[in-house]
């Protein structure tokens, strides 16, 4: 559906309205282009038949006044862009739109916070790749010698590594497990949000 | 009397009971948005801050309680109109006998 953007008849009006639809854009450019595009055509919707219902003589009192009582599209969208971002996150899997949904959903609730933290492990593995490649004598799995519980998942100094009796034991399997351990988390995150969401819906169903 | 607390206790009430007005409204008709604000305003005197009715309606549709098209006007700007969907309809039948027996039951007491 093509775009199609209202005419005023004074140019202060034109550029109240401009400005305003620029903010709506900017407020709404995490999203993708459809949803960008829904926001957009609905607020213009919104603009142009208040304006029709009005009939007031004076354009620029009219359109300020409207868009007084739309109010300030970073505030009003805030709730829209998070909930609209966190269906494109469980749908696509893809890690930069569920990262920014959950830094946008992190008022709407403390289960958020806890797959925040969740993803912050994600990143911790990644880290610990990297650090393995820069530092491989230093960074592993480090266990007790005398018990199987995990001592330290990272870096340790030689005379840690003696004083608290641990030894490393993934070895060259660091990195592969690393990484599996990436794909599982990011997966588990994802399906979870997805549950979470189901489960919503059917408490309100 | 505490205006105060008066006037924050109206605004909780009309917050929470938004979304049951507005499925209301929409039970008999499919209106878009601008025409939706006004029927709440005709039916209930409740002056909603408009822009905060999109998100709202977003989450409803989410919900799948309603649904939405575009629809073309001869101005060039077309209007979204909301509906209710199957789920929507059983959803507020449930919620109009849970109100009838709040109302019941708070009349008692009142």
């Amino acid at each position: 559906m093509r775009i199609e953007d209202i005419k005023f008849e004074q140019k202060a009006s034109q550029r109240i309205y401009n400005d305003y639809m620029k903010r709506i854009k900017k407020a709404t450019s995490s999203l993708s282009k459809i949803d960008q595009d829904d926001v957009y055509m609905e607020f213009n919707s919104h603009i142009y038949e208040a304006i029709h219902h009005k009939n007031e003589t004076n354009e620029i009192d009219s359109l300020l006044d409207i868009i007084e009582k739309l109010g300030l599209p970073e505030e009003v969208l805030k709730p829209l862009v998070a909930d609209k971002k966190l269906q494109q996150a469980t749908k696509t899997f893809n890690p930069v739109h569920v990262f920014k949904a959950l830094m946008l959903n992190l008022t709407n609730g403390v289960s958020y916070i806890f797959f925040f933290v969740l993803y912050l492990f994600l990143f911790g593995f990644v880290f610990l790749i990297f650090a393995k490649i820069f530092n491989p004598s230093l960074v592993g799995l480090y266990m007790k010698k005398d018990s199987f519980s995990v001592f330290v998942l990272g870096i340790m100094n030689p005379e840690h590594q003696i004083t608290n009796k641990t030894y490393e034991v993934l070895g060259n399997w660091f990195i592969p497990v690393m990484l599996l351990s990436i794909v599982l988390f990011y997966f588990l995150i994802t399906l979870l949000l997805k549950l979470k969401k189901s489960i919503n819906q059917k408490t309100l169903l | 009397m505490n205006e105060t607390f008066v006037t924050n206790w109206k605004s909780q009430v009309k917050k929470g009971t938004l979304t049951f007005v507005i499925l209301n409204v929409l039970k008999n008709n499919e209106y878009y948005g601008y025409e939706l604000i006004e029927q709440i305003r005709k039916h209930t005197e409740i002056e909603i801050a408009e822009g905060t009715l999109y998100p709202l309606m977003n989450r409803l549709k989410t919900e799948e309680l309603v649904d939405s098209k575009w629809v073309e006007q001869e101005t060039g700007i077309p209007r979204k109109y909301y509906s209710l969907t199957e789920a929507g309809i059983e959803t507020l039948k449930q919620m109009n006998v849970y109100w009838q027996n709040l109302e019941k039951s708070i009349k008692k007491i009142i």
